[in-house]
């Protein structure tokens, strides 16, 4: 019971790190993006390239830092992955979303992101091939925090968390202290409003998808030193990732933290109540649930 | 000159069938601007009912009724509709996106249920036993297959015609209204819950029609069938024919569901052996892009919607259309 | 109209795609069959490459019926809309006599109701497991047009519950996929292992595609047994144990042959594989049996270690044995009934490679009858189309994976009456 709560909340971790990208662009730019998952799985194959080329340059690099199964060759990996994950997220945008957008139709962004996954899956499939890979073929074990009743964590899933809670600060600070927080903002209340008010929009579309793309790629590596990359992984997240969004209300970062972790916490504990082969539908009951008590979610707000 | 025949028999049905769906959901998004992103809970409600109450006993899972067949597929047809109601009075009055991944959640619980309740529908094995109606008198050959395919047409046909006077009559005016302005319609003394609800419901016994005659013509139905991919197929026909619009509702299943089993025929056939094992991922990122392409090109669909504005008849263009 | 403008170039587009065959190919006699299989799937793809690979040697062979063979492969998608069309498609457009696939149940069950039955086509699947195919055959209603060759769930069962009792395991957890294998599986291994008096402590459903496999590990692992059973794949099959190794499960671990894969050994790691066997139907003690192996292992430079390997080349072997012994122009009938003639347990032992293929060719253009001698060993139909086999117990080693134990049909049938 308390294994399955822990177990929740170092799940929840990587789904909130996916849950606030997919909220900023699902807020800023209106649409439900379906390929966002994808960029995890773009950025988990990206750092296991650069912690490849890293580790065959700096051999020192590849040392592991015990007792995590991360290496500084990872380390540096993800770095290079959140930047090369988030430009191609720009990319992605300029090639195809923006011009779609320009066209102006309501679904059209939904369907077109919908293509867009597909085609990232299938090419990373492509490249990769279909079956599983690690960042580290060792297996990290568990430590022992309890004999009774039994609790067991492993470090890697410490780290996850502590590393997506020092992001979530950051960013935190970022929307709350900074100019550029503000305008955030500002647009996704009144784009034009805020236009008019000296805000460039077009500047803060491309920071949205840098943003997005970036604790994206965290999130997909965070994913994959806990699991394993295999390229349907990002549709394996999706539904994950869109419940916590929906649950803790489109354009809410913070709700989307909140989120990540119920549908985390919920996803472990159904177990407790429910036979095993139900699990796939549990963040759904949570989104209805909470849709029944909140229609915009638990910090979303109304909106035309 | 006969397998092209049989084959084209054959992709027509399934095609057929797939646009009746696509009818189905063109009266919830199209015409009412209800985003269901369940439509395969509802088609698959729609084929699980049918086969459960018109097949053959079986142990382990409800079934054996032996329901005439006119009788079980309407049965399939009321279990969708049974579902869609509950569904919509939970749902509905969530907007787009949360409407949207509300009911695909149901989708997914759906074929959840169905994969593990064993006692309901067979878990993963599936519902078989389904006499095909009148196969003991035609057999199986192609004889059946165009006798079923002119039944499915016509019911396509049937269902087009039902559409279409339910579009132009009053309640269709209302429904463009409530989609373009609700608190409009509202102030008009509407009820726009009650409206939006009722068209959900045909709508989804819509989709449950078809599911009911895609398990008649497969004799089988199993979790595989209500997958996901099947609501972002008929989504795709709907998109890329044109949303509001029934003949491009019906255009756009045969277009895509051709475009998706040609290009598979085509890489088998081109593509060289070396490269034949990697055609199934080069299939996906090729209906991607074909998707991606068709919205960047024509978002409003191949057949957009006719806004008629005025009253019908008053202008010679409107005629001209018909 | 704009209607049907696109409808006449659609109809332009279909005639002259139709018109394209039997231009090209005149001067060399080649015979088409084809293969419908998930290609786009993780464990899909190796089988396709595998049975690929059973069409080159026996074109290295000089192809059966006189012929050359060209395999025609279509992708399924897991999708059985999709999966049925493309059947329909090779029937009908390529005129192919000999279908193999599908890979699930699902996709199989309404190619076979609505395509190969009525079309007369012999349908041979590598992997379909479900209990279902045995009814409907037993109905009646296959035309003897069905065959698999993925052993029946009861032998593997069987035979895992005896290794538990062998072992002396008092508990054990079982953690299954969840699909119709899965469950198929869960249900018989439950009654074998109460019937040698092991306690199944908990049985845990795996859904395919979840992002984490931690909560399913966990229950398993709260119900503390002393060993633990599984059925499921290697994509799914590594995450879970990987994570069981982690929390600190037992290493006394069971397989299904599904997880008889060197990927699957890499990636959990051998270190955590000493004490764990793994069951699955075996080749007869005979010199040939390791031809197949041998030949895989020289062209893909691996072992041909995965779910569905074996089964997709024996399959493939058998239906062109039986293209072989029906002769030219067969119908799907024809080549069906054929396959009695090629897997007589009376018949010419033949074995699973180009050579085989060839000696095969001799005896039955001689009248004779063969006994094939594949991968999963002397494979032979009852007449429902299911195979029995003998049984192997395996253990991962350095060089791969070694034989432990060896069951013959005898011992294996044996043992599961002891079970009743």
């Amino acid at each position: 019971m308390i294994q399955n709560l822990i177990d929740g909340v170092l799940t929840g971790s990587y789904i909130s790190l996916g849950a606030i990208g997919l909220t900023l662009v699902m807020h800023i730019l209106r649409f439900a993006n379906f390929s966002h998952a994808e960029l995890l799985s773009l950025g988990a194959y990206v750092a296991l390239v650069c912690d490849a080329l890293v580790a065959a340059l700096v051999p020192v690099f590849a040392v592991k830092l015990a007792p995590l199964s991360l290496t500084w060759a990872l380390v540096l990996a993800i770095l290079m992955s959140m930047v090369i994950t988030g430009l191609s997220a720009l990319l992605i945008d300029r090639l195809v979303f923006k011009r779609v957008r320009e066209k102006g139709l309501e679904l059209s962004m939904i369907f077109a992101s919908f293509g867009m996954a597909l085609i990232i899956r299938n090419v990373i499939g492509l490249f990769f091939g279909l079956s599983p890979q690690l960042y580290s073929r060792d297996i990290a074990f568990a430590m022992v925090l309890s004999r009774d009743p039994l609790l067991l964590v492993k470090p890697d899933q410490i780290f996850v968390l502590v590393a997506a809670l020092l992001l979530m600060l950051m960013l935190h600070l970022l929307l709350s202290r900074t100019t550029f927080g503000y305008s955030l903002r500002a647009v996704a209340e009144n784009p034009s409003l805020a236009q008019v008010n000296g805000v460039n929009l077009h500047r803060t579309i491309m920071a949205v998808w840098l943003i997005g793309g970036a604790l994206a790629a965290v999130a997909g590596v965070f994913y994959g030193l806990s699991h394993q990359l295999i390229p349907v992984m990002g549709r394996d997240l999706l539904l994950p990732i869109f419940a916590a969004t929906i649950v803790g209300g489109i354009g809410s970062v913070y709700g989307a933290v909140l989120g990540g972790f119920i549908v985390g916490i919920a996803g472990n504990m159904a177990l407790v109540v429910l036979p095993s082969g139900y699990t796939p539908s549990v963040p759904f009951l949570l989104i209805i649930v909470v849709l029944m008590i909140r229609p915009h979610g638990l910090f979303g707000e109304a909106r035309a | 000159m006969i397998g092209v025949m049989s084959y084209l028999v054959f992709f027509a049905t399934t095609a057929s069938i797939l646009a009746i769906a696509v009818l189905g959901l063109n009266l919830q998004w199209g015409n009412t601007g209800l985003f269901n992103g369940g439509v395969v809970a509802f088609f698959g409600a729609g084929a699980y009912g049918t086969l459960i109450l018109g097949g053959t006993s079986q142990e382990g899972h409800l079934g054996g009724f032996g329901v005439i067949y006119p009788l079980a597929l309407l049965g399939g047809m009321a279990a969708a509709g049974l579902m869609a109601w509950i569904v919509g009075l939970l749902t509905l009055r969530l907007r787009h996106d949360y409407l949207a991944i509300a009911t695909f959640g149901v989708a997914v619980a759906f074929e959840n249920l169905m994969r593990n309740a064993e006692w309901l529908a067979g878990g993963a094995k599936g519902v078989r036993g389904f006499e095909r109606p009148l196969r003991a008198a035609l057999g199986d050959g192609f004889l059946y297959n165009i006798l079923f395919f002119l039944v499915v047409l016509a019911i396509l046909i049937a269902t087009y015609l039902f559409l279409e006077r339910l579009v132009a009559s009053p309640f269709g005016r209302l429904l463009r209204a409530i989609r373009e302005d609700e608190e409009a319609a509202q102030s008009l003394g509407k009820s726009p819950a009650k409206v939006r609800l009722t068209a959900f419901v045909t709508g989804s016994v819509i989709l449950g029609l078809a599911g009911g005659l895609y398990g008649t013509f497969y004799a089988f139905v199993s979790p595989q069938d209500v997958l996901p991919t099947l609501t972002f197929q008929i989504w795709a026909m709907l998109i890329v024919g044109g949303a509001g619009n029934n003949r491009g509702a019906i255009f756009g299943a045969f277009l895509i569901w051709g475009a998706w089993t040609a290009s598979g025929w085509a890489l088998s056939r081109f593509a060289p052996i070396e490269a034949q094992l990697y055609t199934g991922s080069v299939q996906f990122v090729l209906i991607g892009s074909v998707i991606v392409g068709m919205l960047m090109w024509r978002p409003e669909g191949l057949l957009p919607e006719r806004l008629v504005v005025s009253q019908r008849g008053s202008t010679p263009s409107n005629k001209q259309g018909e | 109209m704009s209607i049907t403008k696109y409808l006449w170039v659609a109809i332009g587009l279909a005639v002259s795609a139709t018109a394209l065959p039997g231009t090209a190919e005149a001067q060399d006699c080649t015979t088409k069959i084809g293969a419908v299989l998930p290609t786009s799937v993780d464990w899909g793809r190796p089988i396709a490459e595998t049975a690929q690979f059973a069409v080159d040697q026996v074109n290295a062979a000089g192809g059966a019926a006189g012929c050359q063979i060209e395999m025609v492969l279509r992708d399924t998608q897991v999708d059985p809309k999709v999966g049925v069309d493309a059947a329909k498609a090779l029937v009908d457009l390529e005129g192919v006599k000999l279908l193999l696939g599908a890979v699930s149940s699902g996709v199989s069950m309404p190619i076979l109701t609505s395509v190969t039955v009525p079309g007369d086509v012999v349908q041979m699947s590598c992997c379909s497991s479900s209990t279902a195919f045995t009814k409907l055959s037993e109905d009646g209603k296959t035309n003897g047009l069905w065959f698999r060759t993925f052993a029946t769930t009861g032998v593997q069962s069987a035979v895992a519950a005896k290794v538990a009792a062998d072992k002396g395991y008092k508990t054990v957890a079982v953690m299954y996929k969840n699909d119709d294998w899965g469950q198929d599986m869960a249900r018989l291994i439950a009654a074998d292992f109460a019937a040698v008096g092991v306690e199944v402590t908990a049985s845990v459903a795996v859904n395919d595609g979840q992002p984490s496999y931690r909560a399913e590990v966990t229950e398993a692992l709260a119900s503390q047994p002393e060993s633990l059973y599984l059925a499921l794949y290697p994509a799914e099959g590594t995450a879970a144990v990987r994570e069981w190794i982690s929390l600190g499960g037992t290493q006394n671990m069971i397989l299904a042959n599904s997880l008889k894969s060197d990927e699957f050994r890499d990636n959990v790691g051998l270190q955590y594989l000493g004490a764990t066997l793994g069951t699955d139907t075996a080749s007869p003690r005979s010199e040939s049996a390791d031809a197949f192996r041998a030949a895989y292992v020289e062209r893909f430079e691996s072992e041909p270690n995965g779910p569905g390997l074996a089964n997709s080349y024996d399959a493939t072997m058998i239906a062109l044995l039986a293209m072989e012994a029906a002769g030219k122009d067969a119908s799907g009938s024809d080549i069906a009934a054929a396959i009695a003639k090629v897997t007589d347990p009376n018949g010419t032992p033949v074995s699973a490679d180009t050579a085989g293929f060839s000696a095969a060719k001799d005896v039955l253009s001689g009248g004779g009858t063969v006994m094939y001698q594949g991968g999963t060993g002397n494979v032979r139909f009852d007449k429902n189309g299911d195979v029995s086999a003998p049984a192997v117990v395996w253990a991962f080693s350095e060089g791969g994976i070694e034989e432990v134990e060896y069951m013959s049909l005898n011992d294996v049938d044996a043992f599961i009456t002891s079970l009743k």
